[in-house]
């Protein structure tokens, strides 16, 4: 028994902190050992806040199978929150994107409260319903979105430089999250809600509060990455942050990426953020249509995305050893 | 009074045409437990298809109907047997299922919005604006026309499900899949049926709607919604459920243009719906849908 392992908790694995440990290091160091061109930057911190909203899009969408259409009503929200309270500029920035992703979180338990007692398929109509609803009524809400021509946020050069990091550690904070979620007895309780709803409520886990404390959390995150994703545009616009494809969006990476794995969403993040830098470059026009080509053939071949690849290699290399 | 009147029966004409749109998903629901989140994309299909009739061949949008059912029909045994057939059912299915269909909305939007670009379109007629005089009150002779062919279809569609040899295998599915294949019922043939017969009535009911609405490619995820609620207030199996959830609806659609600024009428229905959940979460008739 060595004296180091008792000072992690049992179900932390070692080698998971220390990839976890490695790749923090590695990504903060990167802008001053390297040279990134102004793109890469851009590039890296946006693929940051993009992997933290797909981990984040997961608790719900894949750890209680809850599959949400709608999740750009947070991003936006939190956005615009975080958007309205730096222009008061009484607070340091971190404080808005903290009030930004509280108010999203809020608003995610306002309207998932009475639906997530909808169960799969009839939860996610709800969700565009509520993706809708919040862009057409906050599009129209001028005094608080600015309408369509959106807010100019107060954010010099040298902070937008900085939020390279800002974003690494709130991704750093994101992905312990979901390891903890996965590994709690919250994270069994979804298990068991996403087996069979009235099983767990029969063996006493507390499916209303479970459900909602997750979206609940799951909103708060997205929120706080809608306030650093306006913050580095310096601008915040109601159809960018509202519209269906942003919605679409966490809903492929997660999917890509393998939903209800832990850090596949991650995996399907990175890969979303490149794809659709070519897309956007070479066909501008075929985007969405490819979008859904991809989803309906990982749906039909590998449901769990690259992970279901990764756990199928894994199986190869050790074949007496179950990889899941 | 007289304006009440009026909105009351322009209601009741939307609420044909809601109920038939809906009737399409409660009845792919109620057989093979799959939500067809690519109704929406049906019904936006439908309309495409109207419009592309009336200004290439000028074929009158009503009497394309038939053509509608018939291209409805074949893309959904298409999409059943190429795709939905190989996935799993049951709870951990539906989300697949879901996102597979959701991929199937999304090419079909792609595929529209390279073909006919996202700008809005109308299908106009030499009858569009005309009236005629109902109880002392205009009514737009379009609507009229498409709460008949609404109502009939629906009536249509009752006498087959109740009447026919085909109708009782699709309700025996519907009730215990299981049990259909021991007395020899070819389950897979009624589920590619019924699966075409939802999908025709999406498109069938899309045409219907863009004589009536401007559309764009994007055009029926508002009424996917509205599907939705109408399904879970009415029930399953049952069209006067539907019916009168369908009723429901456009009253309050109806009334909230009175009452509230237009950009917010398009939040109505997913205000209801949730009411609907929080007050009568088994719905008004027939089967339950939710748990």
């Amino acid at each position: 028994m060595s004296t180091w392992r008792q000072f992690i908790p049992e179900w932390l694995s070692p080698a998971v902190l220390a990839v976890f440990v490695a790749a923090a290091a590695v990504l903060h160091a990167l802008p001053y050992v390297v040279a990134l061109s102004p793109y890469d930057h851009n590039q890296l911190t946006l693929a940051f806040l993009f992997i933290a909203t797909a981990l984040a899009w997961n608790w719900i969408g894949g750890f209680a199978g809850q599959i949400s259409f709608g999740h750009a009503a947070m991003f936006g929200v939190g956005g615009f929150a975080a958007a309205r309270a730096l222009q008061m500029q009484v607070a340091p920035f971190w404080v808005p994107w903290l009030l930004g992703g509280l108010v999203a979180g809020a608003y995610g338990l306002a309207w998932g409260h009475p639906t997530l007692r909808l169960r799969g398929p009839y939860f996610s109509i709800a969700t565009i319903g509520v993706g809708e609803a919040t862009r057409l009524v906050l599009t129209y809400w001028q005094g608080f979105t600015g309408g369509a021509s959106g807010l100019a946020l107060p954010i010099n050069a040298q902070l937008k430089y900085s939020l390279y990091w800002y974003a690494l550690y709130f991704l750093a904070l994101v992905a312990i999250a979901s390891y903890a979620i996965r590994n709690s007895r919250l994270g069994l309780g979804l298990l068991s809600i996403k087996s069979d709803v009235e099983a767990a409520a029969d063996v006493g886990v507390p499916v209303v509060f479970c459900q909602d404390l997750v979206l609940f959390l799951s909103g708060a995150v997205v929120g706080v990455a809608g306030g650093i994703y306006a913050s580095y545009f310096s601008f915040i616009e109601p159809s960018d942050m509202f519209g269906f494809d942003r919605s679409i969006s966490f809903v492929l990476m997660a999917v890509i990426g393998g939903v209800g794995t832990v850090f596949g969403p991650g995996l399907g993040a990175v890969v979303f953020v490149l794809l659709r830098q070519f897309l956007i470059a070479s066909y501008p026009q075929l985007y969405l249509g490819l979008y859904g080509l991809l989803l309906v053939l990982v749906v039909l071949f590998e449901p769990l995305g690259i992970s279901g690849l990764i756990f199928r290699v894994a199986r190869r290399l050790r074949p007496h050893r179950g990889a899941t | 009074m007289a304006r009440g009147l009026e909105l009351l029966l322009s209601a009741v004409l939307l609420a044909g045409l809601y109920a038939m749109m809906a009737y399409g998903l409660g009845l792919i629901y109620g057989v093979l437990r799959i939500v067809n989140l690519n109704h929406g994309g049906m019904i936006m299909v439908g309309a495409y298809l109207g419009w592309y009739l009336h200004e290439r061949a000028g074929i009158d949008p009503y009497l394309s109907l038939p053509i509608a059912a018939v291209v409805g029909f074949a893309t959904g045994v298409v999409i059943y047997g190429g795709l939905v057939r190989y996935l799993p059912r049951g709870p951990a299915g539906g989300v697949q299922s879901l996102l597979l269909l959701f991929g199937v909305w999304l090419v079909l939007r792609n595929v529209a919005y390279l073909q006919f670009t996202g700008n809005d379109q109308a299908i106009r007629t030499d009858y569009s604006t005309k009236a005629v005089v109902v109880l002392g009150s205009a009514l737009s002779l379009n609507r009229l026309i498409v709460f008949a062919l609404a109502a009939l279809l629906l009536v249509a569609l009752d006498l087959l499900l109740t009447r026919t040899y085909l109708g009782k295998a699709i309700r025996a599915v519907a009730q215990n899949a299981d049990s259909c294949r021991v007395a020899g019922i070819d389950v897979e043939r009624i589920y590619t049926f019924t699966f075409g017969f939802g999908t025709a009535l999406a498109t069938m009911a899309g045409l219907l709607l863009g004589t009536l609405f401007p559309f764009n490619p994007t055009f029926g995820a508002g009424e996917l919604l509205k599907s939705f609620v109408i399904v879970v207030l009415g029930g399953l199996g049952s069209v006067l459920g539907t019916a009168v959830a369908a009723l429901i609806l456009a009253i309050v659609e109806v009334f909230a243009i009175l009452l509230l600024p237009a950009y917010l009428t398009g939040a109505v229905g997913f205000v209801l719906l949730v009411l609907v959940l929080i007050f009568r979460p088994g719905g008004l008739f027939g089967q339950r849908v939710l748990g």
